[in-house]
């Protein structure tokens, strides 16, 4: 259960997708969630962990119900990801059509 | 209720010293020898980064145990011009950002251009906009379920 807290590493697992779905419908507790998947509710507060870790989920509490639903900055941080994916990955691709187009002149 | 975010779209630029023809190859045929996987990966090790060279081809990563991951789907193929593709970033229909990326001959150099859009579209809450996209998207996510 080990992300670096992307959002799309904390999405890459299929239950974590599933619980992050059914939060598109709007707050729940673990126990809700727990009853429409096939898992544990310590392994739901699991998945939560990681999809708040990744910004993807918030805690929040209605009287005395503890709830997650998701962060509406966690679009955002998923927009930030992918800046910094583009920035790394144009960086590596220069680099590789340049080596390749050096070792063509080379023939 | 429903709360849609309006977020800036990513532009990039980079000028690469290489023909407009080699920078698009590059770009896609040999994805795997530049896509940053070991950072920004679904699976732990990747083997390959493939791009079917057609509309309506996958793009997608070959995991260690040959498992595909779906990145995105080819929405237009003008090689060595022009590529669209359409990243379902959350993996669900309605979730759907597009990235162009245009090759521009610069002298001897390619500049590269590179739009991540439709960011105002990705929800984080409500449906309102769900509808619009669930039509024409059952394509891709019947090539993503498929693969």
């Amino acid at each position: 259960m080990q992300t670096n807290g992307h959002p799309l590493d904390a999405l890459g697992d299929p239950t974590r997708r599933q619980v992050f779905e059914l939060l598109r419908d709007g707050p729940r507790s673990v126990s809700d969630l727990a009853q429409e998947l096939p898992v544990s509710r310590p392994a739901v507060s699991q998945h939560l962990r990681v999809l708040a870790d990744a910004g993807l989920v918030v805690h929040t509490k209605a009287g005395t119900r503890h709830l997650y639903e998701l962060d509406a900055a966690g679009v955002e941080s998923l927009r930030d990801w992918v800046d910094g994916f583009w920035n790394e990955a144009l960086a590596r691709f220069k680099a590789a059509a340049e080596a390749s187009s050096r070792k063509g002149g080379e023939r | 209720m429903s709360k849609t975010t309006t977020l800036e779209v990513v532009r990039k630029t980079v000028t690469v010293d290489c023909t407009v023809e080699e920078a698009f190859r590059i770009f896609t045929a040999e994805a795997g020898s530049w896509w940053p996987v070991e950072t920004h990966s679904i699976n732990v090790q990747v083997d390959e980064i493939v791009f079917e060279p057609n509309v309506g081809g996958a793009v997608y990563e070959v995991g260690a145990n040959g498992e595909r991951s779906h990145w995105a789907t080819v929405l237009e193929w003008d090689p060595p011009h022009r590529l669209v593709l359409a990243w379902n970033i959350l993996r669900r229909p309605g979730d759907l950002t597009e990235v162009e990326v245009q090759f521009l001959p610069n002298g001897d150099a390619t500049r590269v251009e590179l739009e991540h859009r439709g960011w105002e579209d990705v929800e984080v809450d409500g449906s309102e906009k769900r509808s619009n996209y669930d039509v024409g998207w059952d394509v891709v996510l019947g090539s993503y379920v498929g693969s």
